[in-house]
């Protein structure tokens, strides 16, 4: 009882106000340091297959001798074939699939995302596992081009070979399905959003022929043209769109079999040279949450994710000494593992950052980062919320001996302004002006005004319409910039980022010109937009990590700006004005020294045809916190 | 007056009419809006589900007992409206309307709760704040722009029916009129059984209206004794009546039986579906009876202790159904929270309005996200969504308490003037 005396107590303290900032900046702090931490070996841990039916490597694999010459063969097939218009090549694919008895069906698809036309068709066989009743199937696809725009000789062939060589087992227990895609990323959703009844018919032709459920699913880039090119290492790629990802047990069950049982070194993330040291763990970390942040597709498999199918693309990069057969007994590995499952991947993780191919942070670990930045907002709007009910007049001090140095003339103005504009305000002035009040309290007597134990009335429909507003209005740059054809994406960009930089302003002029909104309601304004801010990063944190965690950083300045006037108004506007979020993404592209228009043109896409909601994020989440938080401070200029 | 009443005609139809238009420009330009909210769990309770209504209505028409599925689990006179508009899912408009038009009848009898007055001066009890209240404009308003009630329209659960036949029970105890208070109460009661719980708080109210309208005391005992006997009538001849459309007494147990014997677990915002999919059988009947125990205890309690104010009982009642009944759902909890606001008087008193605002919201961001996890993604289980329940839970009846706190406040402040403004203790 004394104690929650004392905090009862501690809660009228004027004190207590000023920890907020400090215990915010501490969480940010303790956050960052917090990701910082995770590559050492004490936070970290080794990976391991926790699924006991894949027993990953431990079956001896065929894949080799003539089936060299078949696949050599199907490599100048295709080198032949690429070329061709669609519907030529999608004949010739159809032929030598269907040679190896396989049954062959097409699916024609048309995007329009921006204005442009992405249309191709996709090509894909299905074989019958001798002991399936096609309750089950796995998927092993290939594109014509890589994610990198080259031609996938290689990687069309050995699925073709594969394709072949597979039907001759009899051990499949679960239905095979070769996916020849006719580009990376649309070929492969078209196909998965048909075999889920997901499509637009309209556009994407229904799948003619299916099996049972995906159980996973394999994507294969070998770039090397016709006369070969040997690899040194594989470079296995698992993010899926939106930041989901697929189950650890098939990327263990992938690196176990390359490098255990092929001796084929595995990398991921781009780490070309990784030594194991704690940069390139980090580099590792931060290059796959950033990957996962921005929520893009990564390759074939990124389709795949959303449908709860696991799935990941093997790319061949470097010069070395691995042959395609090699690569080829690997998937042929893999594929035997898969067909081990009883039931879907289940028993691993489906939330980890990888730092190297065989070490990983669960989140349990990692998750408390992101939290951790997002509480701070929500830290911030209650001790906004408090201060926004605090009389908003200085208290004198009771105990001072010289009166309050308040001039009387000024008070007076300011109250006759009040009383013409707000009548009703006076009602709420009465009482500060009240005597103090004396408590007594075990014997001891003390003063204190009146002032420090009101409780102000809140008025909360402006600000709350406000934040709403705002939120509403991040729908127009989101619908437009997904909708604008490709020549004008560049013109409407730098448009935005001059009309999201001068909002604020024009906005803050208006409402100052209206005497609205009063300090009061503009630190509710505030409030409730790192509210907001909060509880969607805190939600965002469970669904993509890395993009709650990023939006968090590039918001935390919000939480520590003010309304305040003169320097320190123009400093902090001029500090928000570099963290709008589309100077963020003009930096970006410049820092990574990407093309702004590619950046655009795959956001669109991305969000017609991935299902991508980043810039949902980024219009409807960052873009009217950053908004609200600049009209607070350009206030202050007015 | 005249032109200040006009003023206020012309809000009404504006609101009404802003309200119809969004809902109506919802259900067109998002066909696929319905049917998506329609499978929401947090929506649609296996007792109120749109879907599942559909479903009934099918076997209906084709003459098969609707009840014979399984899957429908509503009541049997809902069926005969729903046949008279054309198909939902080929030509929805006459549906859309007609929820549309439910919710602009709740919000009608909304203003008319507010404009009684009763929230704040009832005929035994006037608070000291009572000239701090919102317009009854304001209050529709927030009832017809909630974006919870919205989702409930959107997502054409009959819970909006239900909370349509409250509010008009309460908006017609407010004006003292017996017959329609008993013909809405009976109504609710049909359709969602508990709340027959808010009768004993309603006629309370429906006493102190006519002894206030009247000037004279009724008799106390006689009035009771007319009004049980009153709802007793209707209520079986509603329930006559579905007997006779439906050839037997089985829908009882399909519909009155299912909610009080919880054998569908699909999950919902409440308490109770983990909770019984955990329960060793053996326990059930027990645990059962403890929690509809719990619920109807209120009733008694809250309407001894605070005889004097039966809208506020009503209200909290509401308010503790959409937490501790069985199906509860987000309609649940729009119905309180859009009946809140009458008790204006009290906002100055309760202490945890930002807590209790934020885990609501938090809650409601939150659980989509985990049930996504939970059911789409896999990469979740169940307790993700039951721990925001929880809190959802929690927000709710941080509100309630706190509404009860500030309403025996405001008591005392009447009973004990020179206590007001000093800091209470629990002893």
């Amino acid at each position: 009882m004394a104690l929650l005396a004392t905090l009862l107590a501690l809660r009228k303290d004027a004190r207590i106000l000023k920890i907020p900032p400090y215990l915010s900046a501490f969480l940010i702090l303790v956050g960052v340091a917090w990701l910082l931490v995770l590559p050492l070996n004490e936070y970290s841990r080794g990976t391991y297959v926790s699924e006991n039916a894949l027993l990953p490597g431990q079956v001896h694999t065929y894949f080799t001798g003539s089936e060299h010459d078949v696949f050599r063969a199907y490599r100048h097939e295709v080198a032949g074939l690429v070329d061709l218009p669609v519907q030529q090549r999608t004949d010739k694919l159809s032929e030598l699939l269907r040679a190896s008895n396989l049954k062959v069906a097409t699916q024609k698809y048309t995007y329009t995302p921006s204005g442009r036309n992405i249309s191709d068709e996709n090509v894909y066989a299905i074989l019958q596992g001798p002991r399936a009743d096609a309750t089950e199937a796995i998927v092993l696809m290939a594109s014509l081009k890589t994610m990198d725009g080259e031609h996938n000789y290689s990687g069309v062939a050995l699925v073709l070979a594969l394709a072949r060589y597979f039907k001759r087992w009899s051990l499949w227990s679960k239905d095979i399905i070769f996916l020849l895609s006719g580009d990376s990323t649309s070929g492969p959703q078209a196909w998965v959003d048909a075999y889920h009844d997901a499509h637009d018919p309209t556009t994407i032709e229904s799948l003619s022929i299916k099996s049972g459920a995906l159980q996973g699913a394999v994507g294969v880039e070998y770039p090397a043209g016709p006369w070969g090119h040997r690899y040194d290492k594989l470079h296995i790629v698992y993010d899926g769109t939106n930041g989901q990802l697929p189950n650890l047990d098939l990327f263990n069950t992938a690196v176990n079999i390359a490098s255990g049982q092929m001796g084929i070194a595995c990398t991921l993330q781009r780490m070309w040279f990784h030594r194991n040291s704690y940069q390139e763990r980090l580099q590792t970390m931060l290059r796959g949450m950033l990957s996962q942040g921005l929520g893009h597709a990564t390759g074939p498999h990124s389709a795949f994710i959303p449908y709860h199918v696991d799935a990941i693309t093997l790319v061949t990069v470097g010069d070395g000494w691995h042959d395609e057969m090699g690569l080829g007994r690997t998937v042929e590995s893999l594929f035997r593992s898969l067909n081990n499952l009883l039931e879907h991947l289940h028993q691993s993780f489906f939330f980890y950052l990888l730092l190297e191919a065989k070490r990983f942070v669960s989140i349990g670990t990692y998750l408390p980062s992101a939290m951790l930045i997002a509480a701070n907002f929500s830290i911030m709007a209650i001790a906004l919320w408090v201060q926004s009910g605090r009389p908003q007049e200085p208290i004198p001090n009771p105990a001072a001996t010289k009166p309050a140095s308040k001039p009387a003339t000024q008070d007076a103005s300011k109250d006759s302004d009040n009383k013409e504009k707000e009548p009703e305000q006076e009602d709420e002035k009465k009482p500060l002006e009240s005597p103090p009040v004396v408590v007594t309290k075990d014997g001891a007597t003390a003063v204190i005004p009146a002032a420090l134990l009101q409780v102000s009335e809140r008025p909360l429909f402006l600000p709350a319409a406000f934040v709403v507003i705002a939120h509403f209005l991040g729908l127009i740059p989101l619908a437009a910039f997904n909708h604008i054809p490709v020549d004008d994406l560049r013109p409407a960009f730098l448009l935005a980022s001059n009309l999201t930089t001068l909002l604020p302003l024009a906005t803050a002029y208006l409402l100052s010109r209206f005497n609205r909104p009063t300090p009061q309601e503009s630190t509710l304004i505030h409030c409730f937009s790192l509210l907001f801010l909060g509880m969607y990063l805190s939600a965002l944190a469970t669904l993509n990590f890395s993009q709650s965690l990023m939006v968090g950083l590039l918001t935390a300045p919000l939480s520590f700006v003010r309304r305040s006037s003169g320097v320190g108004a123009k400093l902090q506007f001029a500090l928000l004005a570099a963290i709008n979020p589309v100077m963020v993404v003009h930096a970006a592209t410049y820092v990574g020294k990407i093309e702004l228009l590619d950046v655009l043109v795959k956001a669109a896409e991305g969000w017609h045809i991935w299902g991508m909601w980043t810039q949902v994020v980024v219009w409807l989440v960052w873009w009217p916190a950053w908004f609200c938080g600049s009209v607070v401070v350009a206030l202050g200029l007015f | 007056m005249a032109p200040d009443s006009t003023h206020k005609a012309a809000l009404f139809a504006a609101l009404f009419a802003a309200a119809a238009a969004l809902r109506l420009l919802l259900f067109q330009a998002f066909p696929l809006l319905p049917h998506r909210l329609a499978g929401r769990v947090e929506l649609s309770t296996p007792v109120s589900s749109f879907k599942r209504l559909q479903e009934g209505l099918y076997l209906y028409t084709h003459n098969v007992d609707p009840y014979h599925g399984g899957v429908y689990h509503q009541a049997p006179l809902l069926l005969p409206l729903f046949s008279f508009l054309p198909d939902a899912s080929s030509s929805p408009f006459a549906t859309n309307l007609l929820f549309t038009v439910v919710d602009l009848l709740s919000a009608h009898a909304l203003a008319q709760i507010a404009d009684s007055g009763h929230a704040a001066a009832t005929r035994l009890f006037k608070s000291s704040r009572q000239g701090l209240r919102w317009s009854s404009a304001a209050i529709v308003a927030g009832f017809l722009f909630n974006p919870f009630t919205l989702a409930t329209c959107m997502a054409r659960s009959t819970t909006t029916l239900t909370n349509l036949f409250i509010l008009t029970a309460m908006a017609k105890a407010c004006q003292g009129a017996s017959t329609t208070f008993l013909l809405a109460l009976s109504a609710a009661s049909y359709l969602a059984m508990h709340p027959i719980l808010l009768f004993p708080p309603l006629l309370v109210l429906l006493y102190d209206a006519r002894a206030d309208r009247s000037k004279t005391t009724p008799n106390a005992l006689a009035f009771t004794a007319v009004h049980t006997l009153g709802l007793t009538v209707i209520s079986g001849t509603l329930l006559l009546a579905s007997a006779l459309l439906t050839d037997s007494w089985d829908f009882l147990g399909a519909t009155y039986g299912v909610r009080l014997l919880l054998p569908d677990l699909t999950p919902n915002v409440g308490l109770w579906w983990y909770f019984f999919t955990e329960m060793f059988d053996s326990f059930r009947d027990f645990f059962l009876g403890v929690f509809w125990l719990h619920v109807a205890s209120y009733t008694p309690g809250l309407t001894i202790r605070l005889r004097t104010q039966p809208l506020f009982v009503a209200t909290t009642l509401t308010g503790i159904f959409a937490i501790f009944t069985p199906y509860p759902s987000v309609a649940d909890a729009a119905l309180y929270l859009s009946l809140v606001p009458l008790f204006r008087h009290l906002f100055p008193l309760m202490r945890y309005t930002f807590l209790a605002s934020a885990a609501v919201l938090y809650a409601s961001f939150l659980g989509p996200a985990f049930y996504h996890l939970w059911v789409y993604a896999g990469s979740g289980n169940a307790n993700f969504f039951y721990a925001i329940t929880l809190v959802w839970s929690l927000g709710l009846s941080i509100i309630v308490g706190d509404s009860l706190f500030a309403a025996l406040r405001d008591e005392l402040d009447v009973q004990r003037p020179e206590l007001r403004d000093k800091e209470v203790k629990r002893i």
